[in-house]
């Protein structure tokens, strides 16, 4: 373990991830996001399509891959031009905060405004840390920022909210692990994972005006 | 038990659509039933569990293939082990290809993946719907795993791997949907649209859109409300 991983998945890593909700603002005007359990219900589910499809880019980046070719990757893997944007942005926010943490030129390799998934992986490889961390860092992301926003959105407890994010650690190191150990082939056969209730819940989200979370 | 499936469509004299190779093997047979347009017919019960069926289509350009089967096919549990039936679509396109077979059921305890693969030049265009009921009247739903990968010119355009049944990420709550219909479509761009359950997303020249709900006819109705997907594919 490396305090590297530690700062690369802290919230408070100013890479602009606080804006967004992970799908979280537009689940819980639905009516399916209202307590602790069915948060829990909604993180699993997004760590396991879109959590995995980010590990594996991340663990792929990390490990040397192509990143124009990764990046085009996770474009197909992500065709909600919503997601597709929350992605970008978070991505233009790490490259900016990473490039003075870990200066590497690895930086330089990535195109402008990447997928976060692959800006990750890069700040991974940067930070000395391995695909496998960049995986779990990549797993972990897509579940935590998404609890501080329903926790937020809800006024719900926040040990409650820190309890069902620890309680999913099984399932984050299961994702990492198996999008990890994808990550040696070619990059079309990362996972692909995806969930079409997410994509609906962030173009609906997008075309409100009232919105707190950019996505 | 192992099909192979393999039809080239080729642009004849006087541009007419030519299939110089139609074979095909194990539980599939095909029957042209029309100048551009051929049907699987299932010659045996299934797929069961361990099946293997690869179906592999070249529409060269200039030319034109439509695929349709003649009935929903009732993808069941191995005998022994879960083994899952696994059918392969690898589409190779410099015309224009559809691909609208009858459903796939997925019967109780068998578990059914599903892959399509697209490698489109530049120019060619490709239709094609999938839809998918788990579980037949009154039994428990089957497990379906579907995988799209769309390639144009070399790039990927779309690639998504969709799971449903009980187990799946996609399958708890709030939504556990028994129904499921989809369609990629690229040859003309369409912008986002959404429905109560129904989505249709963007790509580069072409939209992918995706429905679901308890019963399939009305999500293959809100499928089509999205528009984009009420073309004529006869």
């Amino acid at each position: 373990m490396s305090s590297a991983l530690l700062t690369l998945a802290d919230s408070r890593l100013p890479a602009g991830g606080h804006a967004h909700s992970g799908g979280v603002e537009q689940a819980i005007a639905a009516g399916s996001v209202t307590d602790p359990r069915s948060l829990s219900t909604f993180l699993l589910r997004r760590l396991q399509t879109a959590g995995a499809v980010a590990a594996g880019l991340a663990a792929a980046a990390c490990a040397g891959a192509d990143l124009v070719a990764l990046d085009a990757e996770a474009d197909a893997r992500t065709p909600s031009p919503a997601l597709r944007a929350a992605s970008r942005q978070q991505g233009r926010g790490l490259v900016r905060v990473g490039r003075r943490a870990w200066p590497s030129p690895g930086w330089d390799a990535l195109p402008a405004a990447p997928h976060h998934p692959v800006a990750l992986g890069v700040a991974a490889a940067a930070g000395g840390l391995s695909p496998r961390d960049a995986a779990a860092a990549a797993a972990y992301l897509s579940i935590s920022g998404p609890a501080t926003a329903a926790q937020r959105l809800l006024a719900m407890d926040p040990l409650t909210v820190a309890a069902v994010t620890a309680r999913l650690s099984p399932e984050v190191d299961a994702v990492a692990e198996r999008s990890a150990s994808r990550a040696t082939n070619s990059p079309a056969e990362l996972p692909a994972d995806t969930d079409p209730l997410l994509d609906l819940l962030a173009e609906v989200h997008a075309a409100r005006n009232d919105r707190f979370f950019a996505s | 038990m192992i099909t192979r499936v393999e039809v080239v469509a080729r642009r004849g004299p006087g541009g007419r659509t030519v299939l110089p190779v139609v074979r095909a093997s194990g539980q599939l047979a095909v029957r042209r039933t029309g100048p551009t347009s051929v049907h699987l017919v299932a010659t045996a019960f299934g797929p069961l569990g361990g099946d293997d069926a690869e179906i592999r289509l070249v529409v060269e350009e200039g030319a034109r293939l439509s695929v349709h089967s003649v009935a929903a096919a009732v993808a069941l549990p191995a005998r022994q082990d879960d083994a899952p039936s696994v059918q392969r679509v690898h589409a190779t396109v410099a015309g224009e290809l559809v691909l609208a077979p009858e459903p796939t059921v997925v019967a109780a305890r068998a578990h059914h993946r599903a892959e399509l693969t697209a490698e489109l030049a530049d120019r060619a265009t490709l239709h094609a719907t999938e839809q998918v009921l788990l579980g037949r009247a009154g039994e428990e739903p089957g497990r379906w795993t579907g995988t799209t990968r769309v390639e144009r010119a070399g790039r990927p355009l779309l690639h998504t791997t969709v799971s449903l049944g009980p187990g799946a990420p996609g399958w708890l709550p709030p939504v556990a949907p028994r129904a499921y219909a989809a369609t990629v479509s690229l040859g003309v761009r369409l912008p986002v649209a959404t429905g109560q359950d129904a989505v249709r997303l963007p790509l580069d020249d072409g939209w992918s859109a995706t429905a679901w709900g308890t019963e399939l006819h009305r999500v293959v109705r809100e499928l089509a409300a999205l528009g984009g997907a009420d073309e004529e594919v006869a």
